[in-house]
């Protein structure tokens, strides 16, 4: 797999994520508040992105758009090379739920439920049904080391283990795009480590990813780097 | 999956359902109650026939038929009451009608050997004990050859033979009733009349009436009955002390009943009988019940709809305390509809479960009611089918507005939420 570098490059139906000049306004009466302030981006398939930026440098937003929670007042984000960002609340969680993968900070598993359970939330949102990725569901938990916590709750396990919980979640529906928001915030050097290694190995296995992080540490773990600042993508790195 | 989250706070789970538990119980019970007392009245009024007519003689207020009878010292006899007239008009009048049954009562002493029992004497047609379900547990009953005879046969309920201590085979036993000697040929089940219907019927309040036949009494005897002592005494002469009409037709008893009233109106201006028509009575008792039905039913889905507020209130408060979840799963692919259906599963599932407990409850409640009140309580599958749907009911009723609540957060507010 080449990895791209840069947006221009390559071609639209070749990009997973294609951002065109998305602006995004916060409040309804003037003035509005600008958080991005048209923001081009494109995303290969296969390509391991990260995208830093201090807090209010708007990534969160960025992140919220990428993740099809919110949509954009201007521009357009093409996701495997639909348009989303013109969507229905309904067609949105079907993105989410078919397209996306997400892996957040505080990994947000839900505590009443197992770690087997955890996983196969997505599925009773789609189109799978739960019996019928039943095993699927085992093989990701045990491809990220988990099988022997399966009927584990969430309170039971290491952060670490938890992350990895919510990262064989976020594969259980094969998205198009694995979105990561800071996923070793919460953890400490070696298990945040070992949630990287685990990324770096999905990353290998052909899948996009897109990281959030405030931490250029982290950062350098991407093949490809770029830098948000008030509401613009800034520079590429690497 | 909203399942496990009930089981994640099980005493928070039961002390919500506890509300629906008890509504539930109680709208059994007083359901129960209401089946019960309905089935009392139909068994009560039912017994009357509610294609009959009954006709009962009354002293009437003001006694326009008190006439010395001449040359009797200080006697008096009292005329009132139905007459032979009447039976003859009504049965040759009124059109619809099956049979017209006269019967005239005389209370009498029974003797067997030196014990005696007050009793009630009925002289009746044959027809007279089908028509009021009177069941021969034992020998015959009364035939249209006793009548051609004026046999003195009578038929007795075991109640008489009880008091005058007849243990062994009654039938052919002769029972001393005033100077005269009946045969005894019948004996009727325990079956009473009880509440209105004894009392329409005069039946005699220790059941122990007797039935003889209406042609042996009237030609041997006449209508006349005396009481008192030496010196002086009263008489009383009522031709017929009740007439029993059965009407042919279900739809007619009201025509007929009214048309009877007609009739006896004219005939009887001091008003001397009353009319009862079961039909009638039946169907005032019922309203009445039912007024008093639904009012029970009331005051216990009152308890029913605290019960939802409860649950309402609990999952309010669960909306806030779950705010992120809820907010995961919208990240994770779940639509509005389905944040909503999980709240109303779980809802529906505590009101349910509330609701199967209540019934338990209600059969609980129930039992121990009748136990020590004695009244009647019937549990009829409607009041279950009624109790659960009511239960399903306040559950998505109470579950609504907090699913919505919960369907309408932001996911990405609901995310941050901590």
């Amino acid at each position: 797999m080449v990895p791209r570098h840069s947006w221009d490059e390559c071609g639209l139906s070749e990009s997973m994520v294609s951002l065109q000049g998305i602006h995004k306004y916060y409040g309804e009466v003037e003035p509005r508040l600008h958080v991005l302030k048209g923001i081009h981006l494109e995303v290969g398939k296969g390509e391991f992105l990260s995208i830093t930026g201090t807090s209010g440098s708007g990534k969160s937003t960025l992140l919220n758009l990428l993740g099809c929670l919110d949509i954009p007042t201007e521009g357009s984000y093409f996701l495997g090379g639909r348009d989303v960002s013109k969507q229905t609340d309904n067609e949105l969680s079907r993105i989410r739920n078919e397209d996306i993968g997400f892996i957040f900070q505080s990994f947000q598993l839900i505590p009443q439920l197992t770690v087997l359970e955890n996983v196969q939330v997505p599925l009773l949102y789609g189109e799978h049904s739960i019996s019928e990725r039943e095993d699927y569901c085992r093989g990701i938990l045990d491809s990220v080391g988990l099988s022997h916590r399966l009927t584990h709750q969430p309170s039971q396990l290491s952060g670490g283990e938890c992350q990895r919980v919510a990262i064989a979640r976020s594969l259980v529906n094969d998205p198009l795009l694995l979105l990561a928001d800071e996923p070793t915030g919460n953890l400490d050097s070696k298990t945040g480590d070992e949630v990287l290694e685990l990324m770096d190995e999905l990353h290998g296995q052909g899948r996009a990813i897109i990281m959030i992080t405030h931490d250029l540490e982290v950062a350098r773990r991407s093949e490809r780097q770029v830098k948000i600042k008030d509401g613009l993508i800034m520079e590429e790195q690497k | 999956m909203g399942l496990q989250s009930l089981l994640g706070y099980p005493m928070r789970t039961i002390l919500t359902m506890l509300g629906v538990v008890f509504g539930v119980g109680s709208v059994i019970a007083m359901l129960a109650l209401g089946a019960g007392a309905e089935r009392e009245l139909l068994q009560e009024i039912g017994r009357l026939g509610i294609q009959n007519i009954i006709v009962n003689s009354v002293e009437s207020e003001e006694p326009e038929g008190t006439n010395a009878s001449g040359g009797r010292r200080g006697g008096m006899i009292n005329f009132y009451g139905l007459k032979f007239k009447d039976h003859r008009q009504i049965l040759e009048t009124i059109p619809g009608i099956k049979k017209v049954l006269p019967v005239h009562l005389n209370k009498k002493k029974v003797w067997n050997g030196s014990r005696y029992l007050e009793s009630t004497l009925f002289a009746v047609e044959p027809e007279y004990l089908e028509t009021f379900g009177l069941n021969i547990e034992l020998g015959r009953g009364l035939s249209s050859q006793d009548e051609d005879q004026l046999a003195r046969v009578c038929i007795v309920r075991p109640g008489l033979l009880e008091e005058l201590g007849i243990y062994e085979n009654p039938l052919g036993f002769n029972l001393a009733i005033d100077d005269q000697q009946f045969q005894i040929v019948g004996v009727l089940g325990e079956e009473r009349f009880q509440g209105y219907a004894q009392k329409a019927l005069v039946s005699d309040a220790r059941s122990s009436e007797i039935y003889v036949p209406y042609n042996t009494v009237l030609k041997r005897q006449g209508t006349r009955s005396f009481s008192g002592g030496a010196g002086s005494w009263e008489a009383t002469d009522v031709e017929l002390n009740q007439i029993v009409i059965e009407v042919t037709d279900l739809d007619r008893v009201l025509i007929v009943s009214k048309m009877v009233e007609a009739l006896l109106s004219r005939n009887h201006p001091e008003k001397d009988y009353e009319l009862i028509v079961p039909l009638e009575v039946l169907a005032q008792r019922r309203k009445t019940q039912q007024v008093f039905n639904i009012a029970l039913v009331a005051i216990a889905s009152i308890s029913l709809l605290v019960g939802g507020i409860g649950i309402a209130n609990i999952m309010l408060a669960t909306v806030t305390e779950r705010t992120r979840e809820i907010g995961v799963r919208r990240a994770l692919g779940a639509q509005r509809k389905h944040i909503i259906a999980q709240f109303l599963t779980e809802t529906t599932t505590i009101s349910i479960l509330g609701g199967v407990l209540g019934i338990l409850l209600g059969f609980g409640l129930v039992q121990i009611l009748v136990l020590f009140t004695g009244w009647t309580a019937v549990i009829t599958p409607s009041s279950i089918v009624i109790a659960l749907t009511i239960s399903v009911a306040v559950g998505i009723s109470s579950g609504i507005y907090p699913a919505k609540r919960a369907a309408a957060l932001d996911p990405i507010t609901a995310l941050r939420h901590q």
